[in-house]
């Protein structure tokens, strides 16, 4: 690459000018120093994720369909629906109800599982039953940007605004989501990357024009994926033998805090028979708890404290090094 | 091992950011520059978001400037008149410079807005450092003392009106240019995350025609207030202050810079601001380099910014 060679012959000419040995080994630090800036790029897991403020509360992510909410109660026991056709139905449950974001969180894994109930005990044998599983963050208002190249400079120069998207969703199935139901049942149950909801003002609806809109709609998916928060697994829910299943979502470090709406669909033949859902709650606790919420809730005490501890770590280290100079 | 970052909301190997504060702080040692021009860049190529990187560097760099200011101070070496009538100007200049950071990154145009700051000022001073120093190096080839300054010659400064005496730089001069200057470091030192030294000091020798020894103290003791200021002021405004990384940057920075400033003893003057303008310009290069390669997706999505909360 051209840039990785200008680099060395900067550092080589400036080997050339410096003499002693000492300043040599400052010159091979400064060129490390350049060289590790030269290589890091933005990783997907560490892109940058912004908390926003709950604009729509859990409620609204429950489906249009079922509007109550899910109990959040750890005793309450898993929901249940039975469709009146047939007798099968789903039950389920996460492994973990509430996920503790603190200083050491790296992401972590919650285990969905649950059972068919009730089911046709034949059509059980041969695992014609399909399941979805759905974990869904908060909706949250979001802009994506286009660049254009403007005078040799990639510059943002489109934009649409979303006023509510799902900050995180990953969804796992049996199968293929083609094989197991029909469009029409996928979208009115937000079932699958082209269902996630992302609605717009209808402002913004007039300004964008159709294949403008679903570029950018694209885009979401594609910049989440890469950031690891949007994840589609055909295979990701596993049967235990003929009724039990589970799936293992993981999340990851950069997840957004807030609370995730747990959904499992049981479909037979191309038709939805049952679902079942559970709220996990995601919440900062201990140290995590207390800068973020001081940071927020009184930001110029913050600020004052962040300029202390800045003020009085400079005083510390002059005193300890010119003591230790003596 | 893994620190959850609570501003920048990432886990982020604590090592890499103290290894970070220490390389930059064992370079500012060696050249005696705050290191914000390094550092901003450093942590946005690592995946900090811009507006957190400049907040939070602010923070750093007032403990890296501290404990020069007051060392500068015990040796007499600060203007303090002088330094008022810059931090006056450089307050306004960062309250101006923290509403403008608002207002372009809900525009959507405050990365773009950074990256051709960094290039123009650092591509600016950058390029006059090296033909500085490469004149100067070759003048003390040829047998030449390499300290040439002129001085006592009057230029259209000395035109304008509000004289003030500075007594410590020995200088009866408007008030206007110290409060421009002042103001205009203020202003980058809220939008790019830097202290602004590298811009003040060259504005002092040249167009101030302040004496060498009182430079370095009066700009580190401006730099700490403002960038204090500018602390603040990011903190209420954008909540993008993140203490936790801020800390490790402080950590890391003052032991290299310890380390630096013995290393630095060993080059002479004009290597130093050769390394430097190298330096300099290879971070202009970088930034410019990400301005104009076309990016892996054209698309970036963003939160929207309601104010804050």
């Amino acid at each position: 690459m051209a840039l990785t060679s200008t680099v060395q012959n900067a550092i080589a000419t400036a080997q050339t000018v410096v003499k002693s040995s000492h300043s040599r080994a400052a010159v091979a630090f400064a060129a490390t120093a350049l060289a590790l800036m030269w290589g890091i790029h933005p990783s997907p897991s560490l892109a940058q994720v912004y908390e926003v403020p709950p604009a729509v509360g859990p409620q609204s992510i429950t489906d249009p369909a079922t509007t109550t909410p899910s109990p959040p109660a750890q005793t309450a026991p898993a929901r249940r629906s039975v469709n009146s056709e047939t007798s099968a139905s789903i039950e389920m449950d996460v492994s973990t109800r509430s996920v503790a974001v603190t200083s050491a969180f790296t992401g972590t894994a919650i285990t969905v599982f649950g059972a068919i109930a009730g089911g046709d005990p034949t059509r059980l044998a041969d695992a014609s039953y399909d399941i979805v599983i759905i974990v869904e963050g908060t909706f949250t208002p979001l802009v994506v940007r286009r660049k254009s190249n403007v005078v040799g400079l990639w510059i943002n120069t489109r934009s649409m605004q979303f006023e509510t998207i799902p900050s995180y969703y990953t969804i796992a199935s049996t199968r293929p989501l083609g094989k197991i139901a029909p469009r029409r049942v996928l979208r009115s149950n937000r079932i699958g990357f082209d269902h996630v909801q992302m609605r717009q003002s209808p402002k913004e609806s007039r300004r964008i024009g159709p294949n403008e809109k679903a570029e950018f709609r694209e885009a979401v998916i594609r910049v989440k994926q890469r950031e690891g928060l949007y994840k589609e697994d055909n295979s990701g829910v596993t049967f235990i033998g003929k009724s039990l299943f589970r799936s293992e979502v993981r999340l990851p470090a950069n997840v957004p805090v807030g609370p995730l709406a747990t959904r499992a669909y049981l479909f037979k033949d191309g038709r939805l028979i049952a679902k079942s859902d559970q709220l996990v709650t995601m919440r900062r606790e201990g140290f995590e708890r207390f800068v973020h919420d001081l940071a927020f809730d009184r930001p110029l005490l913050y600020g004052l404290l962040t300029v202390f501890l800045a003020i009085s770590a400079g005083l510390i280290a002059s005193a300890t090094f010119r003591s230790r100079r003596g | 091992m893994y620190f959850y970052l609570p501003i920048a909301e990432m886990s982020a190997n604590i090592w890499v950011f103290l290894g970070m504060g220490a390389a930059v702080g064992f370079l500012s040692g060696v050249f005696g520059v705050g290191g914000g021009f390094l550092m901003t860049p450093l942590l946005i190529f690592s995946g900090i978001p811009p507006a957190v990187a400049v907040g939070t560097e602010a923070a750093q760099i007032v403990a890296s400037s501290v404990s020069g200011a007051v060392a500068q101070y015990r040796r007499n070496n600060v203007d303090i008149k002088m330094g008022l009538v810059l931090l006056a100007g450089g307050m306004v200049g960062s309250i101006f410079g923290v509403q403008l950071v608002v207002f372009l990154r809900a525009l959507g145009q405050y990365d773009l807005f950074v990256s051709l700051s960094y290039v123009t000022f650092l591509g600016a001073v950058g390029t006059l450092m090296m033909i500085e120093s490469l004149n100067t190096m070759r003048q003390v080839r040829a047998g030449g003392s390499g300290s040439n300054r002129r001085s006592g010659q009057h230029n259209w400064i000395h035109g304008l009106p509000f004289k003030m005496r500075f007594h410590r730089s020995k200088l009866y001069i408007s008030a206007i240019p110290p409060l421009v200057i002042g103001a205009f470091v203020g202003l980058l030192a809220a939008i790019m995350g830097v202290g602004g030294g590298f811009i003040m000091v060259p504005a002092m020798i040249y167009l101030l025609r302040m004496p060498t020894n009182v430079v370095v103290g009066t700009s580190l003791f401006q730099i700490v207030f403002v960038t204090a200021l500018t602390t603040v002021l990011h903190a209420t405004n954008n909540y993008t202050v993140d203490i936790v990384l801020a800390l490790l940057l402080m950590v890391g920075g003052v032991i290299g810079a310890q380390f630096g400033t013995v290393a630095g003893q060993k080059l002479k003057g004009e290597q130093l601001r050769f390394l430097l303008a190298a330096l300099v310009l290879l971070v202009c290069l970088r930034v410019a380099y990400g301005l104009i390669v076309t990016p892996n997706d054209l698309y970036s999505i963003a939160p929207v910014l309601a104010g804050g909360h």
